[in-house]
């Protein structure tokens, strides 16, 4: 009977209201939004096409830079893929309340980062008929089949942990929203497998969440370490480091913290959540990411110290390159604007607030995309083996507009994702089942 | 008046270039469709102790050799041809031309390797390419029949017997978890219906 009383209202309450709003409801700038979004991504894809139609040598990659901007934003998107286990296991295990409204946009944003990571490593390929040939002639001793493994498991994961926190949700629209067209009717139908918040359910699901919160954190651990890996198992100045694992998983975290901190402002302010996603958010957000610097701040150290003290040949100049050569200025951009300078601000309160945190993260953001860019070529360009007459263009690397189209439509893809999936479901849990908290703590959520 | 003469001398020019073209055309295929004329080439092989010969023979439909006739020599590889021999191989008032074939080329599984003979723009001659299979090469096993160590550097087949493992193992963990969460989902998806089956 209850149920029926349920179906006749709209909404049962304030927080369902607020909440479920704006799946109702289109505004004009989403549309804007949306149509600015897919221009950008049609603008890539003529890029794309005289890539495939002329071949990789519409980029700038040649024989030495044949890693380009495709593998540094390949990198970025998968370092921030990994705040979807930061929230979702590191923050959740540790019994954090204030974490909870944030981590569905985690979540989205994980499955969108790591969609990303996969759509652009096929671009870099050239060729993308020949990814079948990763699996027909696997190679197990290969990194690069490693990473393959780890980064689709890693996709499935993510589905999986945003989908398991969505379902009660999901059933939530189905039963709430009417005044909805019937493709979304059907899709909330489909979606919610029949949930009922049935006691059976709820402890089933409860049991699943906390196996999956387990289960993450290493598949997280391992994708990023992976990929450090593929440069670490070749033999190139900058990468011939034992450190590079912590070092990537490190700057991953930050990475990530600052691209939640700059989602929660833009959902915060456009679909009117400030009830919800308050200043404490973005002060303990803050806080956070202070912490999470700090830790990527010390394995730069490690880095960049020992190669500096000794100045060893070809490795002596990759670091001679990058703190006064060529690439001196984005260095220290990346190192001081993007690293030492957000830490020093964050100390203060007042920096915490969500407008200059806002400020201070898309600092970071950069600075981490101009990181994996600093880590890729400067090492490209500085072999152990000394580079004979070669033509001049393999000496340089300068993107071509094709290669800043397709990675430019890369982040419109990243954002598409996002505000979709933002736009159909609920982006801060709605059903919290408070009942189970007595008995596990851990798992209320 | 200075432009009109400026203008006249301008398509003047450019009727002689027009007129240069279209002649060098006519000349040109003039040339291909005359003098033209298939070569044939008879491939002979001298196999000694220690050395490998090719010995190529060109004569013209009279049967008579054709002297100064540049060859190329190359042998089949899986992306492109390995050019053998000199940098050029001309032959010689009898029309013949020795190489010396490479003793350490790696083949198929039974030391087969692909020669190919061109003739390639040549002022008399139209293209052709002869090719011919002989048993010169190298055996190289397949490399599942390597007799190689098991190593991260060996091929696909003989991958460490350790590493297989501990990738198995982890594939293996995660893809249960993976689909035991699957299951359970199917599992919370069939509740409601028994539930439901009374009504």
């Amino acid at each position: 009977m209850n149920t029926k009383i349920e179906h006749n209202q709209e909404f049962n309450d304030r927080r369902e209201k607020d909440l479920l709003r704006h799946i109702l409801k289109t505004s004009w700038r989403y549309k804007l939004w949306i149509a600015f979004l897919i221009l950008v991504i049609l603008i890539g894809m003529y890029g794309y096409y005289r890539q495939l139609k002329y071949g990789l040598v519409v980029t700038a990659m040649r024989d030495y830079t044949s890693w380009g901007i495709y593998i540094s934003n390949f990198v970025f998107f998968v370092a921030i893929s990994l705040v979807g286990s930061l929230f979702s296991s590191i923050l959740k295990l540790n019994k954090n309340e204030w974490s909870k409204p944030l981590t569905r946009i985690s979540e989205i944003i994980a499955v969108s980062a790591i969609i990303c990571a996969i759509v652009i490593i096929i671009v870099d390929m050239g060729r993308p008929d020949r990814f079948f040939y990763v699996i027909r002639y696997l190679r197990i001793q290969s990194p690069i089949i490693w990473d393959v493994i780890i980064i689709s498991t890693y996709l499935v994961i993510s589905l999986i942990l945003l989908y398991i926190s969505l379902l009660p949700d999901l059933a939530l629209c189905r039963d709430r929203l009417k005044a909805i067209p019937n493709w979304k009717k059907k899709l909330y139908r489909v979606l919610a497998i029949n949930w009922q918040n049935d006691p059976r359910q709820v402890t089933m699901l409860q049991k699943v969440t906390k196996i999956l919160a387990i289960s993450v954190l290493p598949v997280a651990f391992a994708i990023h370490t992976v990929t450090s890996w593929l440069f670490a198992t070749t033999w190139r100045p900058g990468w011939d480091s034992t450190n590079l694992g912590p070092y990537f998983v490190s700057g991953a975290f930050m990475a990530g913290a600052a691209a939640i901190i700059i989602a929660m402002y833009f959902i915060r302010k456009s679909i009117n959540l400030k009830a919800y996603i308050t200043e404490a958010h973005f002060d303990k957000m803050g806080k956070l990411l202070v912490l999470l610097s700090l830790v990527y701040l010390y394995f730069n150290i490690n880095e960049y110290l020992g190669p500096a003290f000794k100045m060893v040949g070809v490795e002596g100049e990759h670091i001679t390159e990058l703190f006064v050569g060529n690439y001196a200025p984005m260095y220290w951009f990346v190192q001081l604007g993007g690293l030492v300078f957000p830490i020093v601000l964050l100390l203060f309160k007042g920096m915490r607030r969500s407008l200059p945190i806002f400020i201070i993260s898309i600092f970071i953001i950069l600075g981490a995309w101009f990181k994996r860019f600093l880590i890729v070529i400067p090492s490209l360009q500085h072999p152990y083996l000394p580079i004979q007459g070669v033509d001049e263009s393999y000496l340089h690397y300068n993107p071509t507009w094709e290669e800043w189209t397709i990675t430019f439509a890369s982040f419109a893809w990243f954002l598409l994702i996002i505000t979709v999936l933002i736009k159909l479901f609920p982006v801060i849990p709605i059903q919290k089942h408070e009942h189970l908290s007595k008995r596990h703590p851990i798992l209320n959520f | 008046m200075k432009t009109a003469i400026y203008n006249i001398s301008w398509v003047l020019r450019i009727s002689y270039s027009v007129l240069f073209v279209f002649l060098n055309f006519y000349t040109v295929s003039g040339q291909e469709n005359g003098t033209m004329e298939d070569a044939k080439i008879a491939l002979s092989f001298n196999e000694e102790a220690d050395s490998k010969i090719i010995i190529a023979t060109a004569t013209n439909f009279n049967n008579d050799p054709i002297e100064d006739l540049e060859l190329y020599f190359y042998v089949k590889r899986t992306f492109s041809n390995l050019p053998i021999g000199d940098i050029f191989n001309v032959t010689d008032e009898t029309g013949t031309v020795k190489i010396e074939f490479p003793n350490d080329l790696p083949g198929d599984s039974e030391g087969n390797v692909t020669i190919l003979v061109k003739i390639i723009d040549s002022d008399l001659y139209n293209d052709q390419t002869i090719e011919t299979i002989k048993k010169w090469g190298v055996p190289s096993p397949s490399p599942d029949q390597l007799d190689e160590k098991r190593s991260l550097w060996a091929a696909a087949a003989n991958a460490p017997i350790p590493l297989i493992l501990i990738i198995s193992a982890l594939i293996f963990s995660i893809w249960f978890i993976i689909f035991y969460i699957i299951y359970t989902l199917f599992k919370i998806s069939k509740i409601e219906i028994i539930k439901s089956k009374p009504y």
